[in-house]
């Protein structure tokens, strides 16, 4: 794969079904996100410097929780597709380019996963 | 009929520098950043579902001033690269592509992200 073949029109580059999966689910994440901004700003204003305690009380309340796992999720899919047309545009050599994404996929799963994990743990162990 | 292979933009090496190109370059670098910077936020928590020292840890390193500094930048990332995204939803509605229209949502991403980022500091941290 290199430019001349990314340029060529008849050699259908890309997955057209993909591309608008990916212009829609980024929209969609990424209105999310901004709505939930402001939900972050006050999770990290009012546990800045706190003791473990208050941590553990303010986020085992259900709904911080349950909004801090759709928030985790939804910036997982939205950095995670936003790296890959970064990648896309950048990264040429096949290999570097297989390798790139996968790293991409498994860095988004990770924060997503560690981050429900910490959550989920602080829901219900404290 | 043949089809020609269709030109690559040159991207950066040609084009004269607009506004509205250096948002969308600084739209990438933010987005690129924030990527990086979530590792800060799943850090915070995954430290303090552990507890014990890995928390501490966690906390006066963010609570020291090269801390202040990396979350102040985080911050202002992500307010910018929340309003650009709010260009962009303007644009999917087809407004504001006209040659004035556009210059002013650039300016107006880049003024409330400054804006508000200092707000919200001043408000809630430099107390």
């Amino acid at each position: 794969m290199d430019k001349r073949i990314i340029a060529d029109p008849r050699a259908h580059y890309g997955s057209g079904r993909f591309d608008t999966w990916t212009f829609i689910v980024q929209r969609l994440t990424g209105a999310c996100n901004a709505a939930f901004t402001g939900f972050l700003a006050w999770l990290v204003v009012r546990l800045a410097g706190a003791e473990r305690a208050e941590m553990v009380s303010v986020v085992a309340h259900p709904l911080v929780g349950l909004l801090l796992c759709l928030l985790l999720v939804s910036v997982s899919i939205h950095m995670w597709i936003g790296v890959r047309e970064i990648i896309e545009d950048y990264v040429h050599e096949p290999r570097v380019n297989r390798l790139s994404l996968g790293l991409n996929t498994f860095y988004a799963a990770a924060i997503a996963i560690v981050g429900i994990a910490s959550v989920v743990k602080l829901v219900f162990w404290g | 009929m043949p089809t020609h292979p269709r030109p690559l933009s040159p991207h950066l090496s040609v084009y004269r520098f607009t506004l509205t190109m250096a948002m969308s370059i600084v739209h990438r670098i933010t987005g690129a950043a924030l990527y990086a910077g979530t590792l800060l936020l799943v850090a915070w928590l995954a430290a303090a579902a552990w507890g014990g020292a890995p928390f501490e840890a966690v906390q006066g390193l963010f609570g020291g001033w090269p801390g202040r500094i990396v979350l102040f930048g985080y911050s202002w990332a992500l307010l910018h690269h929340m309003f650009g995204g709010f260009r962009y939803f303007v644009w999917d509605r087809g407004r504001g592509m006209e040659a004035g229209a556009r210059e002013w949502l650039s300016r107006i991403n880049l003024i409330a992200s400054l804006v508000l980022t200092l707000v919200a500091w001043t408000v809630f941290v430099w107390r």
